[in-house]
């Protein structure tokens, strides 16, 4: 697949704090590429480098395999932090000032605001609108140039649920189009359910980076409920059960590799017992992102 | 290059301050400029209320060709109500964020600054326009007799009120990018005549005047207002500059070239 993005041990310091510590990424095209990390980590950094407003310390990047100018911005559409906008212009006259800079169309403009429903509110002040409704703005403005690929950094921040869905089934929409979207989040849930890749960036370095469906990989936690007293012994007598745990009046069962809840459900039926409630657990992203974290962490008290 | 100035100018137009600062600009030095003869009228009659004759025609004020200095050399008052508007222009982007989102939106940092520059560049011309058509029509109105070789003397002035305007607001834009909040960099613009002067009576000492005096003219303030000499004392009998002094322009646009160049250099190197 083509190389959309490529970043070669792009680095920045702030006086002596190191905010990206010689980071190595790549994304093609098509993927719906996660950042993730904690505050603080260097997403932003990172991000803003790539869009030209924070000038790198050292070490270079590429997009479309091209050096980076002012023109190459033009052909991506990115909100970073905050959404952005002139206060006392309307959102529509925002909207045509995006759509000059960029150099796109303006008969994109209603279109844009048709996705992200703000059309009936375009003549209003940027300054009266909900912040829901900001956001929603700045997803339109990086859209208004009809670009190859999209980058978002925190696009729900600060939004009630029912913003968090709105703004996802946006960006599901945009990804089904085909488009590369890089998307920033501490949000873990978020970037599982949109995400086809991710990375996990802490203090500024590259901690893991790969598909989003390996997550799920590996071993398997089964949770079952019965109506048998003895079920906890029955369990620790199956061969595939690694460990198991009492949780909220259901067993959690860990597998072991090669096993799976069908196992041990046969397992269950053959002795007689009819399990009242069976759910195959899959390793969330939140899991394995925090376990990357804390094996980095590990990793640093043992090598200090 | 068109492209640029209507970006900037977008931004601009939706603005409710600009169109008040711009208003009161205009009228005020429109106002000023057209109306020194009548007040000039009314001190005299004042004068002859209380017995003193002033003979006004003693003070061609707005004859051709004094008219051009005179005119001129007022309207330079004013153009610190313009460089406040130039200040809160540039300070907004950065109070906004907007200079950020203009850049990922695909602007190279010198071309926001050009779109800027080119701003300046237009309500400069603006101002000479309009102080070319008062002057015109005052002169007209005012001079007893009107003699064709005189209209023309004095034209050059307005290339020296072009490059006073213009550097100004070069100045008044290098300012905000350095300091980029409105308030302060308001009060900077104000007090820089000032600061400049104090900087120049301890640098220039009476015993140092002669020998390295003539450095004076090199301050970028001083070089400013150089551009047009005050004219008025030649009403009282003294002898002034009356043309435009080749070096003073010179050493403007350097001046000017430097104000714009140390504000795209301050843009590129900082992060935003």
């Amino acid at each position: 697949m083509e190389t959309v993005l490529s970043i070669n041990q792009l680095t920045k310091n702030f006086g002596r704090l190191c905010a990206v510590n010689r980071l190595d990424l790549e994304v093609k095209r098509g993927q719906v590429f996660g950042m993730l990390g904690p505050n603080g980590s260097g997403k932003t950094t990172t991000l803003g480098m790539l869009m030209g407003v924070v000038n790198p310390t050292s070490g270079s990047f590429s997009w479309f395999g091209e050096q980076p100018t002012n023109l190459t911005r033009k052909k991506i559409g990115a909100v970073l932090e905050h959404p952005i906008f002139y206060p006392y212009l309307s959102g529509q006259k925002n909207l045509e000032l995006n759509a000059m800079i960029k150099g796109a169309d303006p008969n994109n403009i209603p279109k844009v605001l048709e996705l992200v429903e703000l059309a009936s509110r375009k003549q209003d002040k940027y300054k009266t609108y909900s912040l829901g409704m900001k956001q929603r703005l700045a997803i339109a403005s990086a859209l208004v140039s009809d670009p190859i690929i999209l980058i978002l950094d925190e696009p729900t921040n600060g939004l009630d649920p029912m913003g968090i869905a709105e703004i996802r089934d946006i960006i599901r929409k945009i990804a089904a189009d085909g488009k590369t979207i890089i998307l920033a989040s501490h949000l873990l849930d978020e970037v599982q359910k949109v995400c086809t890749h991710f990375a996990v960036l802490r203090r500024g370095t590259l901690m893991h980076c790969g598909p989003v469906d390996e997550v799920g990989k590996g071993e398997e936690i089964v949770e079952v409920q019965a109506y048998h007293d003895d079920l906890s012994v029955l369990l620790q007598e199956f061969v595939g059960s690694a460990s198991i745990k009492k949780e909220n009046g259901a067993f959690q069962v860990m597998m072991k590799d090669r096993f799976h809840s069908h196992d041990l459900n046969r397992f269950l039926f053959d002795k007689g017992i009819v399990v009242s409630h069976l759910i195959t657990k899959k390793k969330t992203l939140e899991k394995q992102f925090l376990e990357i974290l804390s094996e980095a962490q590990h990793s640093n008290i043992i090598k200090n | 290059m068109l492209h640029l100035l209507k970006i900037d100018l977008k931004k601009l137009t939706s603005y409710r301050t600009f169109w008040v600062i711009c208003g009161l600009y205009f009228l005020t030095l429109g106002f000023t400029t057209a109306s020194g003869m009548e007040i000039l009228k009314w001190i005299a009659s004042k004068g002859a209320e209380f017995g003193t004759s002033i003979n006004i025609n003693r003070i061609p004020l707005y004859h051709f060709p004094d008219i051009w200095q005179n005119l001129i050399w007022i309207s330079g008052l004013f153009k610190l109500i313009l460089s406040v508007m130039v200040v809160i222009s540039i300070t907004n982007e950065y109070q906004y964020r907007t200079i950020r989102q203009n850049i990922i939106d695909g602007f190279s940092r010198w071309e926001f600054i050009l779109s800027k520059i080119l701003t300046n560049l237009l309500l400069s011309l603006m101002s000479v326009a309009m102080i070319l058509l008062i002057t015109i029509v005052t002169g007209l109105i005012y001079t007893p007799e009107i003699e064709w070789t005189y209209f023309f003397t004095g034209m050059e002035f307005f290339v020296a009120y072009f490059l006073e305007v213009f550097a100004f607001l070069s100045y008044a834009l290098m300012l905000g990018i350095f300091i980029q909040r409105s308030g302060l960099t308001i009060v900077l613009l104000m007090l820089s005549h000032m600061i400049e002067a104090i900087i120049k009576l301890n640098l220039f000492r009476e015993s140092l005047e002669n020998s390295i005096g003539w450095l004076k003219q090199f301050f970028p303030l001083e070089s400013i207002t150089n551009l047009v000499p005050l004219p008025f004392a030649r009403y009282a009998f003294q002898e002034i500059q009356d043309y435009v002094s080749f070096t003073a322009v010179a050493i403007a646009l350097v001046w000017t070239f430097l104000f714009n160049y140390f504000a795209y250099l301050k843009l590129k190197k900082s992060d935003i």
